[in-house]
């Protein structure tokens, strides 16, 4: 199932607590205040909503919503099939 | 000389709702938080919790949110949520939420029995079922046992001397008689003291399975043919103060506390001791310095088990004999469930209120006397009750006990 941007931004505001608006493809995480922690959150939810498995060294470099946006739609994307496979071997 | 000790707020979170008075007013009513749960563990099909159960749902944060900001509360597991909302209303209560000179000084005792359950089981579910490498980081600073006493001290800006105390169902009565002590000895002028357990969970449902002590029908405390404890969840707080320190201010005094008693059995891990916990009953009157004719309404530690009440009945007839005739037993978890690690505090709280009204609130779910559990009680519906005196009993598991005494403000 392919991954939109849009789906991301709800995870993102649901998970560090910004408003939805607040989300615009420049702004910065910090002046969002979405912290190294937050990023940690919205990955374990990313996993859990759409199998995406991704590491934390993947967000180095990462400072605004549009490059956070990148980094997890592609990865989500290119992964394809692979990340529903391992969400449901994981259920076995 | 030492400080007398008045409880100048109260908070409290369970089944029955949020805030004192919810709690309150349906205990009064002869209403109960207790109902049937049917789930099914999300991840884990044949892992069910089924059976009565008094759980906490819709906890609304909003009021923590505003003053501390939605980002932390968010970040609480339900142990630590139930805990700030509990306290930030007890300390609305008392007065003391905006003035932060008397927080920066005061301490924090608060009692749990076992930590953040819903995060120790999520982290083995990431790992177990959904087969992800590795856990979220707050994992340990959330499921450590004392979490919800550095979530209080950073939101509130409390600075003194804070930590937990475990005692299992002791465990937050043994935090406010701990407390007390602090304000006695002047080593604190306030003290915020309390509990909170969040134990429906599946795994620790399956742990309360095992060990048979939980009833498929409902919790009956004192009642012929009860079958066992209702495991509930929540939190409940009291600002302890000195009470020179609250007449100073003009603070509103709901009580104070006069005796507590300690005790360990020294015997078994589950089996209750009559001579073990009557010494903590012994204790607290020696203490508060009444005597045992004193009118009293005891806010019974009755969690439905078949041994429980029979042997509290036998620690209340040993140490008060035919004075007991003179005094009322409420028992309230048949209400609001066994709060575990809070269920002494609301026990407490919420016998101070019932003290201070001069109500008695119903037992529950009686179905008829046993004789071995022949007690002053009140059933039915509520009743006038004056008393001069609260005493209430905690008596755990591992035969740690804890009983409080006080009066009214």
């Amino acid at each position: 199932m392919p991954v939109s941007r849009d789906d991301v931004l709800d995870v993102i505001a649901e998970e560090s607590l910004v408003e939805r608006s607040a989300l615009t493809p420049d702004a910065t995480l910090e002046s969002l205040g979405i912290q190294s922690l937050d990023i940690i959150s919205i990955v374990f939810a990313l996993e859990d909503k759409f199998g995406i498995v991704l590491e934390q060294s993947e967000f180095e470099g990462v400072t605004t919503v549009d490059q956070l946006l990148d980094v997890i739609v592609n990865k989500a994307n290119a992964a394809g099939s692979d990340a529903s496979g391992a969400g449901a071997a994981a259920k076995t | 000389m030492t400080a007398r000790v008045a409880v100048t707020g109260l908070g409290c979170v369970s089944a029955l709702g949020q805030t004192v008075t919810s709690n309150w007013s349906r205990l009064k009513a002869g209403e109960s938080g207790i109902r049937t749960l049917a789930l099914v563990h999300p991840d884990i099909e044949r892992m069910a919790m089924n059976g009565p159960a008094a759980k906490m749902d819709g906890l609304d944060t909003s009021a923590v949110d505003a003053y501390a900001g939605r980002k932390v509360t968010a970040q609480l597991d339900p142990v630590a949520a139930y805990a700030v909302v509990a306290t930030h209303e007890a300390l609305a209560d008392s007065g003391l939420i905006d003035d932060k000179a008397a927080l920066a000084d005061a301490s924090i005792i608060y009692g749990g029995a076992s930590g953040g359950n819903t995060t120790i089981e999520e982290s083995y579910v990431r790992i177990l079922v959904k087969g992800h490498s590795g856990v979220h980081p707050l994992t340990i600073p959330k499921r450590m046992s004392s979490a919800a006493v550095s979530h209080l001290s950073m939101i509130f800006g409390v600075k003194g001397l804070a930590f937990a105390i475990a005692s299992a169902c002791s465990s937050s009565a043994h935090a406010i008689a701990e407390a007390a002590h602090m304000v006695r000895a002047g080593r604190t002028k306030v003290a915020i003291a309390g509990g909170a357990d969040a134990t429906l969970t599946f795994g620790a449902w399956h742990g309360w399975l095992a060990l048979q002590a939980m009833a498929p029908d409902t919790c009956r405390p004192f009642s012929i043919d009860r079958k066992g404890m209702v495991l509930g969840e929540g939190a409940a707080t009291v600002v302890l103060e000195d009470l020179d320190h609250a007449k100073a201010r003009g603070a509103t005094v709901y009580g104070e506390v006069i005796g507590v008693g300690a005790s360990s059995d020294a015997g078994h891990l589950t089996a209750p001791s009559a001579e073990g916990a009557g010494r903590a009953v012994r204790g607290a009157y020696a203490d508060a310095g009444i005597a045992h004719d004193t009118p009293a309404l005891v806010s019974a530690h009755g969690t439905g088990t078949p041994l429980n009440d029979k042997t509290e009945t036998e620690v209340m007839r040993g140490v008060l004999g035919g004075d007991l005739a003179r005094h009322r037993v409420i028992a309230t978890k048949a209400a609001h469930g066994h709060l575990l690690g809070a269920g002494g505090a609301i026990e407490f709280l919420l016998g101070l209120v019932a003290l201070k009204e001069g109500v008695a609130p119903p037992i529950l779910n009686y179905l008829g006397p046993d004789p071995e559990c022949d007690l002053p009680i009140t059933l039915g519906a509520s009743e006038p009750f004056e008393a001069e005196a609260l005493v209430s009993n905690s008596f755990a598991f591992g035969g740690l006990n804890s009983v409080l005494i006080a009066t009214r403000g």
